[in-house]
C-alpha cells in the first residue's frame, strides 16, 4: 500500500498551487544592455529610403542587425519631425565628437545620442524592454513565451506531472527512511505515459549513486543493460521495456522525461546530457545545482545535447 | 611533528609531484586500456588510479556494453578503487588522498565533477593527469572548469596536468569515429534533417544496398562519420 506520508503530501499540494518555471539560458534571461548611437531626425519624409540606402553604405550597422534603422516619433511641440534615423555607434566616431561626424547626407537634422539594445531580444520580456528604447525585430518562440507566462502546460498535463512528482517524493521518503539523502527521481516515457524507472539516493551503497544516476542505470537495466546492484533498495525499480517497445530500439534515455525532487548536481546534470534526456522537471533548487543555480549545463553551447528544464514542480 | 607542521601545499608537493617518467609509465598503461576499449567497440578512453605506485583501479569505457551512457572509464576505475579498499580493508578516504588519476582524454564534466566529490570535501583525489583535451565535453577547462570550481556544498578542487601523448589520444578517437557505433542513433529535428540531407545530397547514393539507416535518417555508408567533428572531440553516434 502507499505510505501514509505520501497521501498526506499529495493532499497538501494540489496541481494548482504550483507553476513550473522554465530554466532558460543566461542569454535569454539577461537584462537589456544598451549602447550609445548617434541618430538624427529626418527632415523630409520622402527622402527616407534614399537616406537609408546612403547610410547603409557608409555606416553599416554591423552587429546591430536586430535594430530597425528608422523609428517614427510622435510629433510633439518643439519636435515636429516624425521620423528618426540611426547614423552610427558613438564608439566609431573619434573622440565621440559630433563635430567630426561627417554624414555627407542631405536632409538630416541635428544629430543626437540615443541608447539602443546591443543584443537581439530572445524572449518577449526582453523584446518589450528593448522596444522602449528603439524598435527592434523579434522572432518569437511561442513555446518560450508560454513557458515564461507559466502557460505551457494544460491542467491535465499538470495533474500528470503531479502524479509523477508524487512518485518521486515517495521514493525520496523511502530513501530517507533508510537514512539516505531524501532525493527521489522518476523517469517517464511521455509518449506512452509510462513510468520507466523509479529511484532514490543510494549513497549508502556507493558515493556516486545519486538518485539521478540510479535512475539512469535503472533505465539501462530495463533495456537489458545496467551495472548497479540495488537489490537492497526495493524502492528503486525499473519497469522492463516491452518487446514492442524494444523493437523500436530505445536508445538510453532519448525522449524520456525526468522528475526529480531536488535540482541535480554537476555530475548528474552531465549524466543526463550523456543519456540524451528529453526534459527535466525538478522541485527545489540546490546550492551546487547545475541546472540553473550554479551552472546551466543544459544550455551550454559546446555540448552535443540540450534539453528543457522546468523548476518549481510541486 | 614535522609532518604536522607541513602545510597542505607542501604535503601535496611531497606526495604528488609524479616525475615525468612516472607519468609516462602510467599513461602508457592507460593507453593500453584505451586500445582495449577500441577493440571492444567502445569510445577509446582508458583510466588508471595509482596509489603509492600501485594500480588500485583501472577502467575503460563500458557505455555500449551496459547501455548506460555514464559508464565512462573514470567511473569504472573509481568503482574498482572502492572495491579494492573494501577487499584490502583500507580506509577509502586516506587512499583517495594519495591517489593520482591518469586518463587518456580530458574527463568530461560528469567525471570531472565526480572526482571533485567522490568521497567528501576534505579527502579526495588531488591530481588528475590526462592526454588530450576534450572540446566537446571537457570538465577541466575545455567546456566548463569543474576541477577548480568552488562547489560549496559538494566538492573540493584538484590539480590537472595535461599533454602526455595527446596526439595519439586524438588519433585513437578519430579511428573510433571512423568506424561506426553499432548502438548509436542519430536524432534530428525535421528542419535539421532537411538541412543535413540537402548539404549531403551529392554524396547520397540512391541505391538501396548502399544506404545505411541510422535512427530515422538514411545515409550513405561512409557518410556516417562525416558529421563528427574529429579534432579532439568525443561524440557518441
Amino acid at each position: 500500500m502507499e505510505p501514509a506520508s505520501k497521501r498526506r503530501k499529495g493532499a497538501a499540494c494540489d496541481p494548482d498551487s504550483w507553476t513550473p518555471y522554465p530554466v532558460l539560458s543566461d542569454e535569454q534571461m539577461h537584462a537589456v544592455e544598451l549602447v550609445d548611437v548617434f541618430a538624427a531626425p529626418v527632415l523630409d519624409k520622402r527622402a527616407t529610403s534614399r537616406l537609408i540606402g546612403e547610410l547603409n553604405n557608409r555606416y553599416p550597422l554591423t552587429g546591430l542587425q536586430h535594430v530597425k534603422r528608422v523609428r517614427s516619433t510622435k510629433a510633439e511641440e518643439g519636435r515636429p519631425h516624425s521620423l528618426e534615423i540611426l547614423l552610427c555607434p558613438v564608439s566609431k566616431v573619434p573622440n565621440s565628437d559630433l563635430g567630426s561626424l561627417s554624414i555627407g547626407c542631405d536632409g538630416l537634422g541635428k544629430p543626437f545620442v540615443v541608447k539602443i539594445p546591443v543584443r537581439p531580444a530572445l524572449t518577449r520580456p526582453q523584446f518589450e524592454l528593448a522596444s522602449k528604447h528603439w524598435p527592434t525585430s523579434f522572432h518569437e518562440d511561442k513555446q518560450v513565451t508560454d513557458a515564461l507566462r507559466g502557460e505551457s502546460f494544460s491542467p491535465a498535463q499538470k495533474a500528470q506531472m503531479h502524479t509523477y512528482m508524487s512518485v518521486a517524493l515517495s521514493a525520496a521518503q523511502e530513501g530517507k527512511a533508510l537514512r539516505l539523502e531524501a532525493v527521489g527521481a522518476v523517469v517517464v516515457d511521455p509518449i506512452s505515459e509510462r513510468i520507466v524507472a523509479v529511484g532514490h539516493d543510494c549513497r549508502g551503497r556507493h558515493p556516486l549513486y545519486h538518485a539521478v544516476m540510479v535512475c539512469i542505470d535503472l533505465v539501462a537495466q530495463g533495456q537489458g543493460g545496467g551495472h548497479y546492484r540495488l537489490d537492497t533498495y526495493p524502492a528503486c525499480r525499473s519497469i522492463p521495456t516491452s518487446v514492442s517497445e524494444l523493437a523500436q530500439k530505445p536508445y538510453i534515455c532519448t525522449g524520456y522525461d525526468l522528475y526529480v525532487t531536488r535540482e541535480p548536481c554537476v555530475m548528474c546534470a552531465m549524466a543526463l546530457v550523456h543519456s540524451r534526456i528529453g526534459r527535466v522537471f525538478y522541485g527545489s533548487t540546490f546550492a551546487d545545482g547545475a541546472l540553473g543555480t550554479k551552472y546551466k549545463i543544459h544550455t551550454l553551447r559546446n555540448l552535443n545535447h540540450h534539453f528543457e528544464v522546468y523548476k518549481g514542480v510541486m | 611533528l614535522r609532518e604536522v607542521a607541513m602545510t597542505a601545499e607542501e604535503k601535496f608537493k611531497a606526495v604528488f609531484s609524479p616525475t615525468d617518467e612516472e607519468v609516462a609509465k602510467w599513461m602508457d598503461c592507460a593507453f593500453e586500456m584505451a586500445k582495449e576499449a577500441l577493440n571492444n567497440g567502445e569510445v577509446p578512453v582508458g583510466c588508471l588510479l595509482v596509489y603509492k605506485d600501485k594500480v588500485v583501479g583501472k577502467g575503460r569505457n563500458e557505455v555500449n556494453e551496459t547501455k548506460n551512457a555514464t559508464r565512462h572509464a573514470e567511473m569504472v576505475a573509481l568503482d574498482q578503487l572502492l572495491d579494492w579498499c573494501r577487499l584490502g580493508n583500507q580506509d577509502a578516504r586516506s587512499v583517495c588522498e594519495q591517489t593520482v588519476l591518469y586518463v587518456t582524454v580530458e574527463p568530461c564534466i560528469m567525471c570531472a565533477a565526480c572526482v571533485c566529490f567522490f568521497l567528501d570535501r576534505a579527502a579526495d583525489i588531488p591530481l588528475v593527469a590526462y592526454g588530450c583535451g576534450n572540446e566537446r565535453f571537457g570538465g577541466c577547462g575545455s567546456v566548463l572548469d569543474v576541477s577548480s570550481a568552488e562547489l560549496t556544498r559538494t566538492g573540493n578542487s584538484y590539480k590537472c596536468v595535461m599533454g602526455h601523448r595527446a596526439n595519439e589520444a586524438v588519433e585513437m578517437l578519430k579511428t573510433f569515429y571512423k568506424q561506426e557505433n553499432p548502438n548509436g542513433h542519430v536524432w534530428m529535428s525535421p528542419q535539421r534533417k532537411r538541412r543535413w540531407l540537402k548539404k549531403r545530397k551529392h554524396t547520397l547514393v540512391r541505391f538501396q544496398n548502399e544506404h545505411r539507416r541510422i535512427g530515422d535518417v538514411t545515409f550513405w555508408k561512409s557518410e556516417t562519420t562525416a558529421p563528427v567533428k574529429m579534432n579532439n572531440t568525443f561524440l557518441f553516434f
